[in-house]
């Protein structure tokens, strides 16, 4: 499903040159759920922008199903982040003016599903991640972290993606939340055979998931 | 939900800065439109009296103002050559002078006693009250006090009629016969009891009421008008002419006309075309027009750098909202229209408000421009026409507020319409329109080009 070839990013810094990502390779399966671990600054979170093409590597290949994203023009890339990729943040990174179901409605609405399709499918993505029927038309600001980030999920699963990337999704919640979101990942991943990619600093749930990639200084160690 | 209704429900994500900003856009456009407003009407105005230029040219003594002075007079003889001037088809000859009775102060130019008494009548609230001269002196009131009266001598006095005369009985004096006939007005002869056939002095001559006609102003009710010979008789003043009216075939010809008749009067006489006049009138009307038009400008671009600066306020607010919204398949178009929609919507309420002044503001505003340009006194633009002329330039010497040549323009002026029609709240809306996108399209746009990943790095 994900194949990756010696991808590397590159900044600039002052006069500095600084490789975020350095020659990273790697297989991902469709329907597996697989974690990036590494301290902060190895390149995780840099790493999953390429994936998400939510920015361009400098060099090397990305396949998703055979096709290079990172030779895709922007407007492609528009259509393969809303129809390929689901996001799942850290911060949940919910829009603070639009409802739970209306964020959920959003991915939709770019990938022009009809009104009621999409109100209809947003109910049943809020009711799958355990959403109330009277929460989903609270704004952000009245959920809870952990409802904030069921929210979220389901909006990364609105426009059914094959692909779905989590940077550090369990990072701002108690224990025990973390694990209910983790689950919940780990649930859909294999109910909907999505592919899912999560970055983590937790090596206990990064334990829990098919395949684990260990970051350090941009390059693969495990 | 779509990004345009998006765009709209972003607009009052903030109440407090949403409601400041509407205000503020409103005092902006309110003010553009009540200069648009402003400047559509003084255009209008000065359309207006330039369309009514007559084909005319005005001579007075060379500083003559009113009855001040006729020590330089023009003479019949004087005028003589330039009745006989290419395109002249007529000269209408005036003497003005200034009668006064047993109750009359001793006034400037004042050289002729009457027994007639003005019907203007002064409400005085002191019987210590003085009246004051542009010269200096002070003379105390007498309790029955009447005001100075106009003779109007004129070789063609219906040439009154089509401003400021309307005959109600007798008859039209023949303006070129010493006859001692006079017409007065209906004011004056229903003041001292005069019909047609009655007599009245003045110098020392008896004149016979030919003709009564309706004063269209308190100027023409305290006027007796004969024939330029009679005046000229009977004020001791043969040949003598204080204005004179040339009328020239074409308005074609009249500059031509006006530059021959300067130069036969030369240094002797102030030769003033109507063109000129309509100039002089319209010369302050020209500076409100300048003035609205820089507001109008001003007021516009401030609009414009409002909303600009508040559209790259919100953005750099919401820089991480655009980068989760592009993350998850937003088109830069569909982010672009959101903020546009916003920035429009703000701009569409800042108009409403911006009308709703205009139509409270545009008159008071308009008219005040107009009236603290315009000005009065001496030096202020004098209208067409003879008679009015010749009183405005008299009493604009008397300090207690005779109704001079700036009262008349001031009358004019503020008779200006401000009329906000349908048409300028289109302009309006359709500026709001122009302000909103253009203050709102630089900056989404530049927004909607930054990648996503970069927006994320800034967390």
């Amino acid at each position: 499903m994900l194949n990756v070839k010696d991808i590397k990013k590159t900044f600039r810094s002052g006069e500095l040159t600084v490789s975020a990502v350095n020659g990273v390779s790697l297989k991902v399966d469709t329907g597996q759920f697989v974690s990036v671990i590494g301290r902060s600054g190895s390149g995780k979170s840099t790493l999953l922008s390429l994936l998400g093409a939510l920015d361009k590597p400098t060099s090397g290949v990305i396949e998703v199903d055979g096709q290079d994203i990172a030779k895709m023009p922007d407007k492609a890339l528009i259509n393969y982040r809303c129809q390929t990729i689901g996001f799942v943040f850290q911060n949940y990174n919910l829009v603070p003016n639009l409802s739970a179901i209306e964020n959920v409605m959003l991915p939709m609405e770019f990938a022009k599903v009809s009104k009621t399709e999409r109100r209809n499918r947003a109910a049943s993505l809020l009711d799958e991640v355990g959403l109330i029927k009277d929460k989903q038309l609270r704004r952000p600001n009245r959920l809870s972290g952990g409802e904030q980030q069921r929210v979220a999920i389901a909006r990364a699963l609105a426009n059914k993606p094959k692909l779905i990337l989590a940077d550090e999704p369990t990072g701002n919640l108690d224990s025990q939340t973390g694990t209910m979101i983790f689950d919940l990942l780990h649930n859909l991943a294999k109910s909907q055979n999505t592919t899912i990619i999560v970055v983590t600093h937790d090596e206990v749930i990064a334990g829990k998931t098919d395949k684990t990639f260990k970051l350090a200084d941009g390059k693969l160690v495990k | 939900m779509n990004p345009v209704s998006r765009g709209i429900r972003n607009a009052f994500r903030n109440l407090t800065r949403t409601f400041s900003l509407i205000i503020i856009l409103g005092l902006s456009i309110g003010l553009s439109l009540t200069m648009l407003v402003a400047h559509q009407a003084v255009t209008a105005k000065i359309s207006q009296v330039k369309s009514s230029i007559g084909n005319t040219v005005s001579i007075t003594p060379a500083g003559f103002s009113g009855f001040s002075s006729v020590n330089n007079a023009l003479t019949t003889q004087q005028l003589e050559p330039v009745a006989k001037l290419a395109n002249v088809t007529s000269v209408v000859e005036s003497f003005t002078a200034r009668l006064s009775n047993k109750n009359s102060l001793s006034t400037p130019g004042s050289k002729g006693l009457t027994n007639l008494v003005s019907p203007t009548t002064l409400n005085l609230n002191s019987r210590r009250a003085h009246f004051f001269f542009a010269g200096g002196g002070l003379s105390q009131i007498p309790t029955n006090f009447s005001l100075p009266i106009t003779l109007l001598a004129t070789t063609n006095p219906s040439a009154y009629n089509t401003t400021n005369l309307s005959l109600v009985s007798g008859r039209l004096i023949n303006g070129n016969l010493d006859n001692n006939q006079a017409m007065v007005s209906q004011a004056m002869a229903s003041k001292n009891n005069l019909k047609v056939g009655s007599t009245f002095s003045a110098y020392s001559s008896t004149l016979t009421v030919a003709g009564i006609f309706s004063g269209s102003t308190r100027a023409a009710d305290d006027a007796v008008v004969v024939s330029l010979p009679t005046g000229q008789a009977i004020s001791g003043q043969a040949n003598e002419v204080t204005a004179a009216t040339v009328y020239v075939n074409s308005l074609d010809n009249l500059s031509s006309v006006t530059s021959a008749i300067k130069s036969k009067l030369g240094s002797s006489a102030d030769v003033v075309s109507a063109t000129e006049q309509a100039n002089n009138t319209v010369a302050p009307l020209n500076s409100v027009k300048s003035v609205s038009a820089y507001s109008l400008i001003g007021a516009t671009f401030a609009g414009a750098v409002i909303i600009l600066l508040t559209m790259v306020m919100i953005v750099r607010e919401r820089t991480k909202e655009i980068g989760v919204i592009k993350a998850i398949g937003a088109s830069n178009a569909k982010i672009s229209l959101q903020f546009m929609s916003e920035a429009i919507t703000l701009t569409i309420l800042g108009a409403i408000v911006g009308m709703v002044l205009t139509v409270v503001a545009a008159s008071p505003i308009t008219h005040t421009l107009v009236s603290s340009t315009s000005g009065g006194g001496p030096n202020a633009a004098r209208p067409n026409g003879g008679f009015v002329r010749n009183f405005a330039g008299g009493t604009s010497h008397l300090a207690f507020g005779g109704r001079g040549a700036g009262s008349f323009l001031r009358n004019n002026f503020t008779n200006i319409h401000a009329v906000v029609g349908w048409s300028t709240l289109g302009y309006g809306l359709l500026a709001a329109i122009v302000i909103a996108l253009i203050g709102s399209a630089g900056v989404s746009f530049f927004i909607a080009k930054i990648r996503p990943a970069e927006v994320m790095r800034t967390e």
